[in-house]
């Protein structure tokens, strides 16, 4: 029995590793979605019995009480999660991963031996890396977390010199990491564990220096991280469904930055290591025009909710704001009054709104929002000419003309939804502050714009007030 | 359910001795006379019905020149395997097929013992029930049929509703001036025309269909909202009715008064779109009552002139005001179409689906070879009217309460309404393909790599398999809608947390604590804390996955 173990093992393994793929297959739609994510707890589930039905597995007392203690947390945390706070669990999530990684680094150093020469080196670069991701990722995600939950400014924190302390820190680094592969045994233990608070250090200012609006990149490239840290571990203990887990999630998320950055007209390096405006110097440029633009035209909930009832469609354009305000299921409500009374509405989606990938599409999920009315950017573009209302809800950036036509705009080039091509544009809003960019915005001066100032959520729940009464 | 032998034995039942005495040549022959009826064009056979009624084993015969207001010639009957005859032989048959009741003349001309199969409205025409009983022969009325999903493919009713609408909408565009579909050209452009569809039923969602299919902007109402959905699928507007909150103030006398309430309501809803539309096709039929009166007077003379109204229900008195049965009137410029003849009028299909409608009854009732009338056979009992004399109709009470109205067979407009498509999927694909340049980058790089042949081998079928997951990855994410991407993000940090196995691997190789190697003890505890992160994260990702793809919903 024992000799033929490990070959049941690689097949449930390789059972494992399939369903991942198939699980992650499954999102291609939401009708195969639900499915899918059975499919990976189903891998999970037997990719761990393998694991523990291994013989050399021996201390079940420490195995199942970490994992029940884990499993309940975990558990605890998704069950009462808000789903405005979706980008937090997300960011935290990753961390336990980094910190997972940079643990089975370590303690795969300190049992490892029976190598020598090349391959000696190798497991000992795979671990150096292993940690080095992992403890990056651990960190950064930490900050992230901060960020997204509100413990810690949004603003960019950025440290005097950052990018020669970065070049410097990767630079030591990967000095010290000759040393360590040469030293016999664990002495270099004291090695890896510098590296480890360095790399640690690395995460935290990295992540500290980018914006709140640049979240979903981060998100995603941390995601990528993780995937790529659990590709390490998979190295380092020769396990190839660790390999074949790490390399597809990280790839999804390197998918996602790609994804996200183009929809800023960005380059990940952009992102990650110049906030906007750091290039020149300041944190928030003045407007490229200068000085006054125009007149606003205000208006109130009353009137909206009057010319809502003359419109025969209408389109609506949630930002972070929505989630702020939290006022998508009024929203919702106000989606349904006017499908009820024949108006058309569509949502339109911009790749990077809110925090996360997909952040808005799951708000308006929570809130019941049928996912067929629901479209992307560029499904929307050519039906804004034929829409009679824009409404954009806590969004500022992605409906900015000045990224199409105006060259010296720091979002110059950026895909936008053409909001000012529909008949009458209505932005609820704050406040006259600019968006994240620090850009001023062209489309609030347009005289088919309206403004509607206030708390979004208490300005919708008027405007449906209206439609009722 | 009485099972069969029981029944097959029975006083009642027409047994296949006596039929097959009854028969020339040792076949059931089944007759298809001419419809004598003034401007009736269809016939109750095609060439292609009669093919499938030989193939049941019925000796066919067919008068001649029945097939002439479908042009149908006698010599394609022929073909078809059917026997010409004339009225006598027609008549003369075991089994006569028609579409319109007979004449008190033909009725008579019956066999006894013979089967008459025809659309016969039995409560409607006693006096000729009578005249048939009088034969001592057999009826089935085809509009008895009853309606049950089984008995769908034998419903004449639906199928001739269907070809009503349909020709309805035909007729209209061609009393209307104007255009349909909206036009765009160089010599201007026009408005699609505005048609409103009243009354959801089979001839109703006909209508709707063939009048999108022509490039209408249409609208439909009925009284049961339970229909809306059927319209909204066809691409039409269902008008909603408000009147409840008039309605809920009433006290005594509450139906009377929310019924008043209701038909003004409607009588508004109709006015305002009377002034809107350039088409009105009414659809309305109250089972053995007149027609009801929806379009008044003065909601005709609000149309504009130009405007055609199609009154479906002119046989029955009409659903609009002015209505005249097989004529066309004028009011001022409002053209209201009341022709009865709409299936005759589209003869050839209207004969095809009345035929196949025949065959598909025989087929249940056995063919020519287990012919026989089989009382528990709920679609046969439902339509027996008279069997070999006796009265039959109406037939007892079924057992179970009649199901809903067939609706599997409702016409689909099959390409108009697609569903605006979730993502543009050819600029996706693009965007993938010309993705994979990096990756082949690196593939040649981590051949170059593996060249140098400096690495262990093991190292080497590691890295191999890694490579390959990342292009598995890569290709497998790019399909993913952007709306399911935070999904996507927490079931891989579900499955991310796969590293639990790298800390299980750790963990529990050994006893622990192993107060004999604290390195060892050291190593166990970290991947034992790894155990527990990762599984924070098994957990915690597959579970909020779960909840927000719960959430995703049409």
């Amino acid at each position: 029995m024992a000799e033929y173990f490990p070959s049941i093992q690689n097949v449930a393994y390789l059972a494992a590793a399939v369903l991942f793929i198939l699980s992650l297959g499954g999102l291609a739609s939401q009708e195969t979605a639900r499915r899918g994510n059975l499919y990976g707890l189903i891998g999970m589930l037997l990719a761990i019995g393998a694991t523990i039905a291994d013989d050399a597995v021996q201390a079940y007392e420490l195995l199942i009480g970490c994992v029940v203690l884990g499993g309940v947390i975990g558990a605890a945390l998704a069950a009462r999660v808000v789903m405005t706070a979706m980008p937090q669990l997300v960011a935290i999530l990753h961390s336990f991963v980094g910190l997972a990684a940079v643990l089975v680094g370590i303690s795969t150093y300190l049992t490892s031996d029976g190598l020598t020469g090349t391959e000696h080196t190798v497991h000992l670069i795979e671990i150096w890396l292993g940690v080095l991701i992992g403890a990056i990722t651990f960190t950064g995600s930490v900050i992230a977390w901060a960020k997204l939950r509100g413990s810690m400014s949004g603003r960019p924190w950025l440290i005097p010199g950052r990018h020669a302390l970065n070049a410097v820190t990767v630079l030591v680094m990967i000095g010290m990491a000759v040393p360590f592969c040469q030293a016999h045994g664990t002495d270099g233990l004291t090695l890896l564990l510098i590296m480890t608070v360095l790399a640690c250090w690395m995460g935290v200012h990295l992540v500290a220096a980018i914006g709140g609006a640049d979240m979903p990149v981060v998100v995603s490239l941390l995601n990528s991280y993780s995937g790529w840290a659990a590709a390490a571990a998979g190295f380092m203990l020769q396990n190839d469904l660790l390999i074949i887990t790490g390399a597809l999630v990280g790839s999804s998320g390197a998918i996602l930055s790609i994804i996200m950055c183009r929809a800023m007209n960005r380059s990940i390096l952009n992102v990650v290591f110049g906030g906007f405006g750091t290039e020149s110097g300041t944190t928030a440029p003045a407007p490229s025009d200068g000085g006054d633009q125009g007149t606003i035209f205000e208006t109130d909930a009353a009137t909206l909710a009057k010319g809502l009832k003359d419109a025969k469609k209408v389109l609506i354009v949630p930002g972070y704001g929505m989630a702020v305000a939290r006022a998508q299921h009024v929203v919702k409500e106000l989606t349904e009054m006017l499908r009820k009374s024949e108006t058309e509405v569509h949502y339109a989606i911009h790749p990077v709104a809110g925090r996360l990938p997909g952040h808005m599409n799951v708000l308006l999920a929570e809130a019941g929002v049928p996912y067929d009315i629901v479209f992307e950017m560029d499904e929307v573009q050519d039906d804004l000419p034929g829409t009679d209302i824009v409404l954009v809800i806590g969004a500022n950036d992605i409906v900015n003309p000045g990224a199409e036509t105006d060259e010296h705009s720091p979002i110059y080039g950026m895909p936008v939804i053409q909001a000012w091509n529909a008949g009458t544009v209505v932005v609820f809003k704050r406040g006259m502050g600019s968006g994240y960019a620090g850009v001023q915005n062209p489309l609030f001066f347009l005289e088919n714009t309206r403004m509607l100032f206030g708390d979004a959520r208490d300005s919708l729940q008027a405007v449906v007030s209206a439609l009722r009464g | 359910m009485v099972p069969h032998n029981q029944d097959y034995e029975g006083p009642r039942t027409a047994d296949r001795g006596r039929v097959r005495e009854l028969l020339f040549g040792g076949m059931m022959k089944l007759g298809i006379p001419l419809e004598t009826y003034p401007g009736e064009m269809r016939v109750a056979a095609t060439p292609s019905t009669v093919r499938k009624l030989v193939a049941q084993g019925f000796a066919v015969v067919v008068e001649r020149g029945s097939g002439a207001g479908a042009k149908l010639g006698d010599l394609e009957f022929v073909a078809a395997g059917a026997e010409l005859g004339g009225a006598d032989d027609v008549w003369n048959c075991d089994v006569v097929v028609k579409v319109r009741p007979p004449s008190d003349a033909e009725a008579a001309l019956l066999n006894e013992g013979a089967l008459l199969i025809s659309l016969l409205q039995p409560d409607v025409n006693t006096a000729l029930v009578e005249a048939i009983a009088t034969t001592g022969g057999s009826a089935i009325a085809l509009d008895k049929i009853p309606r049950i999903s089984r008995a769908q493919k034998m419903d004449v009713l639906s199928s001739m509703a269907n070809i009503a609408g349909y020709r309805a909408v035909i007729e209209a565009a061609h009393a209307y001036k104007g255009f349909f579909g909206g036009q765009i050209t160089a010599a201007g452009r026009t408005r699609p025309a505005q048609v409103l569809v009243l009354g959801a039923g089979v001839a109703g969602l006909a209508a709707i269909a063939a009048a999108r299919g022509l490039g209408a902007e249409v609208r439909a109402f009925d009284v049961r909202p339970a229909v809306k959905d059927q319209v909204e699928s066809l691409g039409a507007r269902f008008l909603d009715l408000e009147y409840e909150e008039e309605s809920g103030a009433g006290t005594g006398g509450y139906a009377k008064e929310m019924s008043e309430a209701f038909l003004a309501a409607e009588r508004k809803l109709f006015m305002e779109q009377a002034r809107e539309v350039d088409i009105i096709i009414t659809t309305a039929l109250i089972p053995g009552k007149p027609a009801p009166k929806l379009i008044e007077a003065d909601m005709v003379k609000a149309m504009r002139p130009g405007s055609v109204i199609v009154d479906l229900a002119a046989e029955q008195g009409g659903n609009a005001a002015f209505t005249k049965a097989d004529e066309v009137v004028d009011v001022g410029g409002v053209t209201i179409i009341g022709y009865t003849d709409l299936t005759s009028r589209l003869a050839t299909h209207a004969s095809q689906f009345f035929g196949t409608n025949v065959v598909n009854l025989l087929d249940d009732m056995g063919g020519a070879n287990d012919f026989r009338i089989d009382h528990d056979d709920e679609a046969v009992r439902g339509a027996l009217v008279l069997e070999n004399g006796q009265m039959m109709w109406p037939p007892p009470a079924p057992e179970a309460p009649p199901p809903a109205p067939p609706v599997d067979e409702l016409p689909k407009l099959a390409t108009q309404e697609v569903p605006i498509a979730p993502a543009d999927e050819g600029a996706e694909e693009s965007e993938a393909q010309g993705s994979s340049g990096p990756w082949l980058g690196l593939l040649a790089g981590a051949v170059g790599f593996a060249l140098i042949g400096t690495l262990p081998e093991g190292f080497i079928q590691h890295f191999t398999v890694f490579l390959l997951a990342c292009f598995v990855g890569w290709h497998l994410v790019w399909e993913v809608t952007p709306a399911l991407h935070t999904p996507l993000m927490s079931v891989t940090n579900a499955i991310s947390g796969i590293i639990i196995v790298g800390g299980i691997l750790q963990a529990a190789s050994g006893s622990f604590p192993d107060s004999a190697n604290p390195l060892a003890t050291l190593a166990m505890a970290l991947g034992g804390l790894a155990i527990l992160v990762a599984s924070i994260n098994v957990a915690g990702g597959f579970l909020v996955t779960h909840r927000m793809l719960q959430m995703f919903r049409k």
